[in-house]
């Protein structure tokens, strides 16, 4: 079964073409993606009409290129799949149009995909990892924790109440001059850095559920920037400030994320695996205390390549195959969603990823 | 020569499938929103009505703007996909181009200007002067405040009409004469549209859209950083 990927919701233009394999297990046959990292550079986050407006002029040649470098038309698909949401909508919207277009001129089925989903069934795609597993989703634009019980069923343990870790990461970076995105220009500050100088809060920790705030912290980076001597900051003052946040964070989720797992251990006593998806899995203190809390548990710790982590059109193909092995195709007048929670059931989210229109 | 056209710029989902002149088939849809839901089953079936398979059209015709920056997208994301799925040329029309041209027909002895005015859903307006007698622009398409209207018909110095779908933020102009009258309807005409692409050289690329304002986006003062 061949289908070709779309994803257009956030700063990546992606087309991608997978090929998945019955009953399960799939490879990837092709991929193209186009960063805007610097066209929202200078604004030190994405801004959404940019977005939107760059996915339109790349996303057709992106897709023409994934087609070419699988050595296929678009007559031998079987099938497409394209981000319908959660994220930014006039993004989300380009790639649905063109995904649609396609669909209807050489009538093949289309499937509607969650974006969340695709990074929730990833790890089947990179490590076969069967059901039910714990999910913790760390991006720029979401942070959760879902127990991934079937495609399609997800249950929500935690979630942001205000900003999600990525969006931390590029705020105290912007606010620290560290440069664009912040992730990985703040974790190699960090390292020159001591992240005792700085007292910083642990937001939640220790607090019932396993919800995430980050807000708070950032708050306290401001204030502890302004309580200083006047004058710009030393290359030391700034290592230090983000060495202390980056510890801070990275505990924070610790925390919440060791509380998920007790959860998860009674919930599903046969669930084998803590696996990480989103651009923040890829901080290497994150994934060190992560790996940790999964061997202390007896849960394996998978975490896809890095390119599979952050935003992608493999992931949202292979979510589209595991949808049609089910019988499930989208009818071409669905509509784009800038809010989709994964886990209906949950109450509704108020931090990242609920509010982005 | 065989068109399918398609308008999603403004206040509504509207295409028609249009060969040589003829409608074989075509509808209009007022919406404010909807259109990424709406548009692409009503080309289908669109095609369906006429009788018609995507192989057997010659060209794609569609607006690029100004408009609803959503909008401008869902048109040329379909078109430029259509194009890519299809192998058709595309021929892109400007909203303002499509207006002008619409209203002209319903002069009996166009003289004078022709005013296209879009809504820009702000305080703001697009606008671009055209001769009506020969519908040669007299102004680059721009954007501009309801105010700023009579100035700019001034220096053109001749008698005026308008015509697109911002006339509510006009009346007083129409009240007070300055604009001698609005022509034609308020939402775009899909077989203008196809009359307009039909006279086009073909385009060997896809259009881009025609946005005018630029994204709303602020660069924070010394990058964000709280000690610069």
């Amino acid at each position: 079964m061949l289908i070709l990927g779309i994803e257009t919701s956030c700063d990546e233009t992606a087309a991608a073409v997978v090929r998945a394999d019955a009953p399960k297990g799939g490879r990837v046959v092709s991929e193209a993606i186009l960063s805007q990292l610097d066209e929202h550079r200078p604004y030190g986050g994405v801004v959404p009409e940019i977005a939107a407006r760059s996915h339109l002029d790349h996303i057709d040649a992106l897709v023409a290129q994934a087609m070419e470098q699988a050595g296929i038309g678009f007559a031998d698909l079987d099938a497409l799949a394209v981000t319908a949401g959660p994220g930014l909508i006039g993004g989300v919207i380009v790639g649905v149009m063109t995904a649609k277009a396609i669909a209807a001129v050489h009538r093949k089925p289309l499937v509607a995909v969650n974006h969340l989903e695709g990074h929730a069934l990833t790890p089947r795609l990179s490590d076969d990892v069967p059901f039910p597993y714990l999910l913790l989703l760390v991006s720029g634009g979401h942070c959760q924790i879902l127990a991934v019980e079937d495609v399609g069923r997800y249950r929500r343990l935690g979630t942001t109440i205000d900003d999600a870790a990525g969006e931390a990461f590029d705020k105290v970076a912007k606010m620290l001059g560290l440069g664009y995105p912040g992730g990985p220009a703040l974790q190699k500050a960090a390292e020159r850095g001591d992240p005792r100088r700085f007292d910083l809060p642990r937001p939640m920790k220790g607090r019932p559920g396993c919800d995430f705030s980050f807000s708070g912290l950032k708050t306290s980076v401001r204030q502890t920037v302004e309580k200083m001597p006047p004058g710009p900051l030393s290359e030391q003052d700034k290592a230090d400030l983000a060495a202390g946040f980056q510890a801070a964070l990275v505990d924070s989720v610790r925390d919440r994320v060791k509380k998920a797992i007790i959860l998860f251990k009674e919930l599903y006593p046969h669930g084998t695996a803590l696996v990480t998806a989103g651009g923040v899995a890829a901080n290497v203190p994150l994934r060190a205390s992560l790996k940790a809390l999964a061997a202390q548990a007896d849960l394996d710790f998978v975490a896809p390549p890095l390119k599979w982590c952050t935003d992608n059109a493999a992931m949202i193909a292979w979510a589209g195959a595991e949808h049609l092995r089910r019988g499930a195709v989208s009818s071409l007048d669905f509509k784009p969603r800038p809010r989709w929670p994964l886990d209906p059931d949950a109450p509704k989210s108020t931090g990242a990823g609920a509010v982005k229109a | 020569m065989r068109i399918l056209a398609f308008d999603t710029a403004g206040n509504g989902c509207s295409a028609c499938v249009w060969q040589d002149g003829t409608v074989l088939a075509q509808a209009r849809l007022g919406m404010e929103r909807g259109q990424a839901e709406a548009l692409v089953p009503l080309l289908s079936s669109l095609l369906e009505q006429a009788g018609l398979d995507w192989p057997q059209l010659d060209r794609l015709a569609v607006t690029v703007g100004p408009g609803s920056f959503t909008g401008v997208r869902v048109g040329l994301a379909t078109a430029r996909a259509l194009a890519l799925a299809t192998g058709l040329p595309v021929s892109g029309v400007t909203t303002l181009d499509l207006f002008a041209t619409a209203a002209r027909a319903s002069l009996p002895a166009p003289q004078g200007v022709l005013l296209a005015l879009i809504d820009a859903r702000r305080d703001d307006l697009y606008c671009q002067a055209f001769d009506a007698a020969t519908l040669s622009p007299l102004t680059g398409p721009d954007s501009l405040r309801p105010e700023e209207i009579r100035p700019l018909l001034t220096r053109l110095g001749q008698p005026a009409a308008a015509c697109g779908d911002a006339r509510p933020l006009v009346e007083t102009l129409l009240e007070d004469g300055t604009l001698g009258g609005w022509l034609g309807e308020t939402l775009a005409d899909p077989v203008v549209l196809a009359g307009i692409a039909s006279t086009r050289p073909r385009e060997d690329g896809v259009p881009s859209p025609l946005y005018i304002r630029p994204p709303d986006a602020a660069l924070p003062a010394n990058g964000g950083q709280l000690r610069p």
